[in-house]
């Protein structure tokens, strides 16, 4: 089939060969009731369904389906299992859509199976070029839906949408050019009639920002940077011209407020990673969370958990939006455990810090200040010889999901108590080159650490509970109104555990590392719990 | 040789000339005599590339890295085994997995320096002199010590140490000097002790032969094996040093010698 394309190539008019090359398929989905947005403002009042990454727009990755729970999870058993025919591991959180699932798979593709079998109705392949500039491996994490269309990014940073039905593209919008060092791996989130959506690449010296598309067209509708430009507020916290490759990427999904009509984004470390003697100043917006204006996306606040970063601490974790009594008052809160070992409640209207503490083990500052800002340990800068640091480069969490249960008033995190030597380099910007000043060692084996699930109460940033798992986990969180956590570990296990207490009630080994976030939905009645471990998507549900 | 078939030659020659010069030519084959840039300051460039453009994924020591799934690149390598073949792995990728190839714009030499830092990373065991004698290492390490009553070489000796049959492959002789004089220094995680206590109510303890999020084995003292549901045990107690002594004091340094002599002479037969 090659030889003949490559004959039609030589033959024929270049733009029919296009059409040739392009994909058209005419197997369907069967059909299922168009989301739109209110669907989606909605989406926890239809658990049966699972309409975007993190479940909701306030990503508790909460769901109230309980059909499976503590009394029975015991009596889990494998459905089926998808096996994804890339050897990359699987980061994906599928959707799942009246009974059928999306899958997105590496490098940059999505299927679309039957959620109670897992039978292929259609796969769509992103061609790539072979010179990406990626980071860390071929991931994707998942799409996005509204109405009949699926919109997902590709590491050739590229936003494209395909018809859910058949799997067709649609459209492909060019987000910034990959060879200069962008990529993109996040599911983007739809807000109102927008698709809005991150960029990776804060390992070369890029200039991070967060974009809205015109899901019709594709056409970009607003650009907010990450980093400020010249004369823009901020911009005189970056030394020089450091702005201009100071990083700052977007690369995990955000969340929304239709009330206060904000959208909340991390973002990731200043570029150079390691060597901040090129970029003085607090490096605003890297390491933050912006709060946008859900129609302009302008920026209405910010909150910087770590000024002037070395250390790699991206801000690159879910935002969880919780109503949550704080001091007698019910607050909009917003909870954020960040990969620099503190954990934050935030006013989400206005981003003032309400309170924070460690949840893990951190030796690079002493505590947070009464604006939340931290109270630096000297000494702990990234050397040339290098400096033992808490946490590690991978963080005390990173960018796998936590979860919110407001039945158990509990916050879960995957945690991870490490360190690492930290080392500084002399680096010149080049373009599409890696830009990171130094890099990280560990000087003990990974067993000597310890990695968990904590559970915090947010209220008190007290851990209530943890559920040791080992060697360091990556995997997401999810719970249950069934009264259940599910997620996954390093050493291939997935496992329910009692929300409230910890309890393990069930575990079962899939034997590739779970480096993705469960879900859960509902089909003709029955409970299914989705995860996946390798480069296979596994199913679970109760004993027929 | 005639006039006319000379020229004839003379003819074949350029063109075939003319073909290689059309003829697309593997970049690394004009390399083939080995790597030209070797130097001490060829082999420090080289680092530093590996440190800013591949330390992300195979470890900043290029000893590997869990999470991105980039392979210890300090041993033996399993795709290349030689210079040329390393050079190709760097140049052109691995298709259909995260070893992209590097960019177009990486002058060839500079991917060189990269393989000559990788080389770095090994040695010729041939090369190394060493003080002791292997034959009287091996004489010392089966009857003249009590070597063989814990490690095992080529299946004779026994189990309550490292396996070291091969061990000459992944120590080198300073290693395996330290190893002996301070065996608590680098303690593999296989070999640290559990102590656990059962569902019957027994506490039992032994090495750690696996260890996952929900289970443990273990081997105790009289080669028993036990395997527990971490649920299950009443206790848990982890012991994070060796049952190794230090032979500091009780063998000589010529004797030390000689054991580092043996077991560096211990690898895999060359096939």
């Amino acid at each position: 089939m090659k030889r003949l394309s490559l004959l039609l190539a030589i033959l024929l008019p270049s733009a029919f060969v296009q059409a040739q090359e392009q994909q058209f398929q005419t197997v369907i989905t069967p059909a299922f009731t168009p989301i739109t947005w209110e669907r989606l403002a909605n989406a926890g009042d239809e658990p049966e369904n699972w309409l975007m990454y993190s479940g909701t727009l306030d990503s508790q990755r909460h769901s109230l389906l309980d059909q499976i729970n503590t009394e029975n999870v015991s009596e889990m058993e494998m459905k089926w299992a998808y096996q994804i025919p890339v050897i990359d591991r699987a980061e994906t959180v599928p959707l799942v859509v009246d009974g059928i699932m999306f899958i997105t798979e590496a490098p940059s593709n999505v299927t679309a199976v039957d959620a109670r079998t897992g039978g292929v109705y259609w796969r769509y392949d992103h061609d790539l070029p072979e010179d990406l500039r990626i980071c860390c491996g071929r991931n994707n994490r998942g799409v996005a839906i509204l109405g009949e269309t699926l919109f997902m990014s590709t590491l050739d940073a590229h936003l494209v949408a395909i018809d859910a039905r058949t799997g067709n593209l649609l459209w492909s919008t060019e987000v910034a050019p990959y060879a200069s060092g962008y990529s993109k791996t996040a599911a983007p989130l739809i807000v109102k009639d927008l698709v809005v959506t991150g960029i990776a690449g804060g390992e070369f010296g890029i200039r991070g920002f967060i974009d809205a598309y015109d899901p019709e067209t594709g056409e970009l509708v607003w650009r907010t940077y990450t980093i400020p430009g010249p004369g823009e507020f901020g911009n005189d916290t970056w030394s020089g011209d450091s702005w201009a490759t100071g990083g700052s990427a977007t690369w995990i999904t955000g969340s929304y407020d239709a009330e206060l009509n904000q959208i909340y984004w991390g973002t990731g470390n200043p570029g150079p990673d390691w060597n901040g003697d090129v970029r003085l100043g607090d490096n605003l917006y890297s390491d933050s969370v912006l709060a946008l204006n859900g129609d302009t996306g302008e920026i209405e606040w910010h909150f910087q958990f770590t000024p002037h970063d070395v250390h790699d601490y991206d801000a690159i974790q879910i935002p969880i939006l919780a109503d949550i009594e704080v001091g007698g008052e019910m607050r909009e809160t917003m909870l954020w455990a960040n990969r620099n070992g503190f954990f934050y409640t935030l006013d989400r209207a206005t981003g003032e810090f309400l309170y924070g503490d460690t949840f893990a083990t951190v030796t690079w500052a002493s505590g947070l200040d009464a604006i939340g800002r931290p109270i630096r340990v000297p000494g702990m800068a990234p050397t040339y010889e290098g400096v033992m640091v808490s946490p590690p480069i991978v963080g005390a969490t990173n960018w796998y999901s936590p979860a919110f249960n407001p039945d158990t008033g509990l916050f879960y995190v995957t945690t991870f108590d490490g360190e690492q030597e930290f080392f500084k380099r002399d680096e010149d910007y080049e373009e599409g080159e890696r830009y990171t000043g130094g890099g990280g060692r560990y000087t003990q084996p990974m067993d000597a650490f310890h990695s968990s699930i904590r559970a915090i109460d947010p209220t008190t940033v007290d851990i209530v509970w943890e559920f040791p798992i080992m060697p360091r986990s990556s995997a997401g969180i999810t719970t249950t109104a069934g009264g259940l956590l599910f997620s996954g570990s390093a050493d291939g296990f997935f496992f329910a555990l009692d929300a409230e207490s910890g309890e393990e009630l069930w575990n079962v080994s899939l034997s590739r590392r779970v480096h993705a976030a469960p879900m859960t939905y509902e089909v003709d009645g029955e409970q299914f719990v989705t995860i996946a471990s390798g480069n296979v998507v596994f199913t679970f549900g109760l004993r027929d | 040789m005639s006039k006319h078939s000379g020229f004839r030659g003379g003819w074949l020659l350029a063109s075939a000339a003319f073909a290689l010069s059309i003829l697309p030519v593997p970049r690394a084959l004009a390399e083939d005599a080995g790597n030209l840039y070797n130097t001490l300051v060829d082999i420090r460039l080289g680092e530093r590339y590996f440190e800013r453009q591949c330390g992300r994924c195979h470890g900043f020591d290029a000893t590997g890295n869990d999470e991105a799934g980039g392979p210890d690149l300090t041993g033996r390598l399993t795709r290349a085994s030689t210079d040329v073949a390393i050079f190709n792995v760097i140049r052109d990728g691995i298709p259909g997995t995260a070893m992209l190839p590097v960019p177009e714009n990486v002058p060839d030499p500079q991917v060189w320096q990269l393989v000559a830092y990788l080389d770095s990373l090994r040695y010729d065991p041939e090369s190394v002199v060493l003080a002791g004698d292997a034959d009287s290492g091996s004489d010392l390490f089966w009857s003249g010590s009590d070597c063989a009553d814990c490690h095992m070489v080529s299946g004779r000796g026994s189990r309550f140490g490292p396996d070291l049959s091969r061990i000459g492959e992944n120590r080198a002789p300073d290693d395996l000097l330290a190893d002996m004089i301070n065996p608590q220094e680098d303690v593999a995680p296989r070999w640290w002790r559990l102590r656990v206590t059962g569902p019957d109510g027994v506490t039992r303890e032994g090495y750690r032969m696996n260890e996952d999020s929900f289970s443990v084995r273990i081997m105790d003292d009289d080669e028993n094996l036990w395997s527990f549901h971490k649920d299950d045990l009443q206790s848990y107690e982890r012991i994070e040093e060796s049952t190794m002594p230090s032979y500091a004091q009780t063998l000589s340094e010529s004797e030390l010698d000689d054991l580092v002599a043996y077991l560096f002479s211990l690898r895999r037969e060359e096939i």
